[in-house]
Order: C-alpha cells, then sequence, then structure tokens
C-alpha cells in the first residue's frame, strides 16, 4: 500500500462511507426524527404566509447566528425556563434547519409563549427599549412588511396547547 | 494567460491566501467588536449575522484552504519527485476559485445563506465551489501519478485522502434541504460537514504539512514511520463519526448521540500516535525553536492541536457538553484548531515554501518574530477570555440568572476577546508586508542578477 495511492484512496473512501452510513444514512430510517409532532405539524406553513415569509426573514438576517431553536432536557435549560423539551419531530419541516450552535442571545424554540406582538415589534426596532444593555443590534431597517412578517414567524413559535399542559404538569412535579 | 512557471501555482495561492485572511479577520474583528457596541456598521449589509457566517467562511474556505492548496503545490510534487502536472491549470484553478469564493462572500453579505454552519454559502456558489476543488483535485492526483519517487511518504497519504474526503464531504452538507425529508436530518449532514471540513481536511492537510515540514526544519528523519501509519488510519476511520456529537443532548435519538460520543473520545488515539511522532522527530532540536520561526510555529501549533484534541473529546461527553455547549466556550474552541493549530503550520509552510521559490530569505526576521509574538498572544488572550466567559455563563444559566443578566456579566471578556483579537489580526500584517517585500526583493534581485551576467558577458 506504500506505493499505491489508488489503494489509500480506496480504503480512504470506504472508511468514509461507512461514517456516512452511521451519521447519515442510518438516521434516514428513524421514526423519532422523520414523523412530524403535533407541534412540528404547527411548523408546516402554507407557502407565501406571513409566517413563511417571516421565516426566510429571520434566515436572510443571519438570526440563527445569535439564536438556537433548540430546548435540552438539562437544569441550564429548564431553569432559564425555555419551555418544552424538544423533539425530532417538532423540526420535521424546519428547512433549513434553525437549531442553531451558539446562545449570544436566548434560545427562540417557543418564544411565541413568551412576548405579545408589540413587544417583539419594539423589540426588533430598538432592542435597548424593551432590554436595556442587550447587544443585539436593531433590525430598524426592515421595512414595515418585513417586521410583519418577522413577528407572525416569531408568534408561530409555541408547542400545541396538550404539550404546553403536559409540560406545566410535569413542572409542578418534580419527582417526575 | 496563465503561466506555466515553475512553482508559480503555489506562489499565487499562497499570495491569495494571505489576501483571504486580512479580510475574513476583519470580518471577524467586526464579529467581536459588534458584541461591544451593536450599532456599529449595522445595516442589511453588514449586520452581526452576515459578518459572522462570512468570517467564518472566508477564514476556512478562502485563507486556509488556499493556503493548503499553496503548500499541497508545493510538497506534493517534491515528494512524489516531478513537477506539477499542470502549473497553468493549478493557475487557471486559482482565479476560478476566487471568483468562487467573491460570489459566496458577497452572496452572504446580501442574506443569501444556506445556514449550515461550516458551508453557509448558498446552492449556487457551492456547486462551482465544489468544481473548482475537482479541479486542484484532479492536478494533484495526476502530480501523483507521474512520481517518479515510488515510496508514498506519510505527508503524501494525508493530502490525498483530503482532497477526496473534502469534495464528497462538501456535498453531503450542502445536499439542497428540499430533498431531505427532516430538520433533524438536515442537521446530521450539515453537522457532517461541519466537523468533518474540521476532521477530514484542515485537521488531515495540517497534519500532512507538519510531516513534511519537521524533518526539513529540524534536519532529522521522521520518528516512527509505523505511527505515522496508526495515526492515519485511526484518523480516517473514527473522525467521519463526530459530526452527531453536535446536537448532543437534543432532538436526536439516544443510538445517534452514542455514535458520535464515542468515535469522538476514541480520537485520543490518533491525535496520540500523530503528536508522540512530531515530539519524538524533535528529540533534541527543541532549541532549533529560538531561532528558527517557522519552526518555532510548527511547534506552537502541535500544541495547540494537542489542546484543542484534548477539549474536542471532553467537550463530546453529555455532563461537559452540559455546562459549555452554546456558551463562549465553544467559540474559543473553534479558533484552537483552524487558527492556533493550522493557521500556525500554515504560516510554517509559507515561511519554509516561499523563500525555495523565490530564491531568497525572507524579507524580514523581526517582522517573521513580531508575526509569531503577536499571533500567539493575542490568540492565547482570545481563547481564554472566550473559555473563562463560557464557564461563568453556562453555570449562570444553571443557576437560573436572567439571560440579560448573563449577557450583561460577559461585557468584559467580550473586550478581552476583542483586544486579543486585535493583536491577532495586528499579526497577520507582518506576515504580508514580509511576503510583499520577499516577493518584490527577489525580484530585483534577480534582474539585478542578469544584468550583471548580461555585463561581463
Amino acid at each position: 500500500m506504500e506505493r499505491k495511492p489508488s489503494a489509500v484512496l480506496i480504503v480512504a473512501l470506504i472508511l468514509w462511507t461507512f461514517g456516512v452510513a452511521g451519521t447519515v444514512i442510518l438516521p434516514l430510517f428513524d421514526q423519532e426524527i422523520n414523523s412530524a409532532t403535533a407541534s412540528g405539524e404547527l411548523r408546516n406553513y402554507p407557502e407565501d404566509s406571513a409566517e413563511a415569509r417571516g421565516r426566510e426573514i429571520y434566515i436572510q438576517n443571519g438570526c440563527q447566528t445569535c439564536h438556537t431553536q433548540f430546548v435540552r432536557a438539562l437544569p441550564a435549560d429548564t431553569n432559564q425556563n425555555l419551555g418544552p423539551v424538544s423533539q425530532g419531530g417538532d423540526y420535521k419541516y424546519d428547512l433549513p434547519h434553525l437549531l442553531g450552535s451558539n446562545r449570544t442571545g436566548p434560545d427562540l424554540m417557543w418564544v411565541g409563549l413568551k412576548y405579545n406582538e408589540d413587544w417583539q415589534r419594539q423589540h426588533l426596532i430598538d432592542p435597548q427599549s424593551t432590554s436595556p444593555g442587550t447587544i443585539m443590534p436593531s433590525f430598524d431597517y426592515l421595512s414595515d412588511q418585513e417586521l410583519d412578517d418577522l413577528v407572525a414567524y416569531l408568534m408561530s413559535l409555541k408547542p400545541t396547547e396538550e404539550r404546553l399542559e403536559e409540560y406545566k404538569k410535569e413542572l409542578n412535579n418534580p419527582n417526575n | 494567460m496563465f503561466t506555466d512557471e515553475k512553482w508559480s501555482s503555489s506562489k499565487n495561492w499562497f499570495i491569495a491566501a494571505v489576501f483571504w485572511i486580512i479580510v475574513g479577520m476583519t470580518m471577524g474583528l467586526l464579529t467581536a467588536t459588534k458584541q461591544i457596541w451593536p450599532e456599529l456598521l449595522n445595516n442589511r449589509w453588514f449586520t452581526y449575522g452576515h459578518v459572522r457566517s462570512a468570517h467564518v467562511m472566508l477564514v476556512i474556505y478562502a485563507w486556509l484552504s488556499m493556503a493548503y492548496v499553496g503548500s499541497m503545490f508545493y510538497m506534493i510534487p517534491k515528494l512524489a519527485k516531478t513537477k506539477v502536472y499542470s502549473e497553468k491549470l493549478g493557475n487557471f484553478s486559482l482565479v476560478f476559485y476566487n471568483i468562487v469564493i467573491l460570489e459566496g462572500f458577497f452572496a452572504l453579505l446580501l442574506g443569501q445563506t444556506e445556514v449550515i454552519e461550516y458551508g453557509e454559502f448558498p446552492l449556487w456558489v457551492d456547486v462551482q465551489l465544489l468544481i473548482a476543488i475537482g479541479l486542484v483535485g484532479y492536478n494533484l492526483f495526476k502530480t501523483v501519478g507521474q512520481r517518479t519517487e515510488k515510496m508514498l511518504y506519510v505527508s503524501l497519504w494525508y493530502f490525498l485522502g483530503s482532497l477526496l474526503w473534502l469534495p464528497l464531504t462538501w456535498i453531503v452538507g450542502n445536499f439542497p434541504a428540499r430533498w431531505i425529508p427532516s430538520g433533524v436530518q438536515q442537521g446530521l449532514m450539515g453537522w457532517f460537514l461541519g466537523h468533518n471540513a474540521i476532521g477530514l481536511w484542515m485537521t488531515t492537510v495540517g497534519v500532512g504539512q507538519i510531516y513534511y515540514l519537521l524533518p526539513k526544519l529540524t534536519g532529522r528523519p521522521l520518528y516512527s514511520h509505523q505511527l505515522s501509519m496508526i495515526g492515519f488510519w485511526a484518523i480516517a476511520t473514527f473522525y467521519v463519526w463526530n459530526g452527531p456529537h453536535h446536537l448532543m443532548n437534543g432532538p436526536i435519538p439516544g443510538w445517534i448521540s452514542k455514535a458520535g460520543v464515542i468515535p469522538s473520545i476514541v480520537l485520543l488515539i490518533p491525535v496520540w500516535a500523530v503528536l508522540a511522532n512530531f515530539w519524538g522527530t524533535m528529540k533534541g532540536s527543541w532549541a532549533q525553536t529560538r531561532t528558527s520561526v517557522p519552526l518555532r510555529f510548527t511547534m506552537a501549533g502541535t500544541i495547540f492541536y494537542l489542546f484543542a484534541c484534548l477539549q474536542g473529546p471532553l467537550q463530546a461527553l453529555p455532563s461537559v457538553s452540559s455546562v459549555i455547549k452554546f456558551t463562549h466556550w465553544t467559540v474559543g474552541h473553534a479558533h484552537m484548531g483552524p487558527f492556533g493549530a493550522f493557521s500556525f503550520t500554515s504560516f510554517a509552510a509559507i515561511y519554509y515554501i516561499l523563500p525555495k521559490i523565490v530564491g531568497r530569505e525572507m524579507f524580514s526576521k523581526r517582522a517573521m518574530e513580531a508575526h509569531f509574538w503577536f499571533s500567539t498572544v493575542g490568540f492565547l488572550v482570545f481563547a481564554f477570555s472566550l473559555w473563562i466567559a463560557g464557564i461563568v455563563q453556562g453555570f449562570a444559566w444553571i443557576e437560573g440568572v436572567p439571560f440579560l443578566q448573563t449577557v450583561l456579566m460577559m461585557e468584559p471578556y467580550v473586550q478581552g476577546r476583542a483586544i486579543g483579537g486585535t493583536m491577532m489580526y495586528v499579526a497577520q500584517f507582518f506576515l504580508a508586508w514580509n511576503m510583499y517585500k520577499t516577493i518584490k526583493m527577489a525580484k530585483i534581485e534577480k534582474k539585478q542578477q542578469a544584468q550583471q551576467q548580461a555585463a561581463t558577458a
């Protein structure tokens, strides 16, 4: 093999293929991530709805670079009161996915539960007015239409009533 | 139109790389500064998200990748005892690659993003970049094909593997979202790219560079050929499996998590095999790092590589991840491989190769020293600010401190990061200036020599 580049390449390709099979192909057959939860269905926005357009604006402005949509069953997340733990099926229609990797700002998985539309709009135009000291830049350069759409998207980020009830029950019963 | 001058591809890829490290790090410094003054240069094009994405994509695919290709256009023919298959094609692919990078850069500033980290360019750019990488790979494979040295030195193994893995990995990560059945599935594919752009491109080409440079710079043979084989195959076997740990404790089934976490920890084996080999080769040569800046850059690079690879498996433990994931810590860690380890080895490669190509020493030894110290001290300030910040932030979240308050707590660390970052940034101007002077002086000297010869003839 020390004299045959083709042999090195073939083995290198096989090892790479194993990794793809294990971490990319096999998950395709996993029901947990590939069938939508009821809350995941809520994110299946009709084409050209305000929420779908708002999601595009969220992506175009790079919101995902500072905000995750990813709640874990961990003290860091439960103690921050982030809401129900997210499940694979919540992201069935979340394409391109907006899981994120960094919380320069707070998690937005269920941000629709937390504030009303007026607050969201005000916060986008002048973040300091609602959150003094924040390092979020203002998005006052967005048009009225764009702001409306973005707010509609943010307000849509909610679990179903049942999921929320279930979550609240668990919160009140810490032994569970 | 394109020159076929000997070593011109290598030289030109290096020049372009250094241009892009300045642009890419300008974006990085702007990102850091925006975390202090959020309204700085805040508009539709230079909003925080765009600048951060541009920074990540440019330093990896413009600076570091171009420096890698420049190194390979020199190291591969040298090891194969032949010349580059086509210098013309090498120069053409450079121009093409740079046009594609420019397109990607503007696309990101215009808000066109694929969201996938380390694969943010939109699809129309991805396809072109794939072709450009393909052209480079073709040229270098052909170069190996015409070798006169039959034994393949270990660096060649790494380079060949990397040139095969990068385009394949690129395809998996940039697969169009509309053909993917679910968001989490895309997350796994995206992190396959995210992790393997590091594991099967940055790491493997960088390690190949070190294997080439160490014996040259120290004048000693490689410590163990056997160990280098073990290191190579272990990286090739285990790195590919690392993607899922990026979604740890998250919305993925337990079995995928385990399939990602266990190989992440096993990675300690190849890392140790590789480093033992490097440091074994260095035995008795450490004193040379005092005088040789390229050797010092290489060894500092190996030390940062060790720390990056100790942090990595540690962070892949669910318990550690539960504290530091999503915090500033990750940002510090993410800079250690690409900057601390492999930008350093690329600096060493430039300082070793450029003088061989232009036929003259680097113009200024002091500028090289300044480049090293600003880079190293700057990076340490930068990284420790972020690591401390991340731990403080992580535990504050666990204690339930209101989020906005945790942001305010981070202020001094974010400032520390910007100060360290400024030093890292300033350092690169010493590199750019030194390179410019070296190339210019070499040209002048060649002209003078030619004139002298003409006069005496």
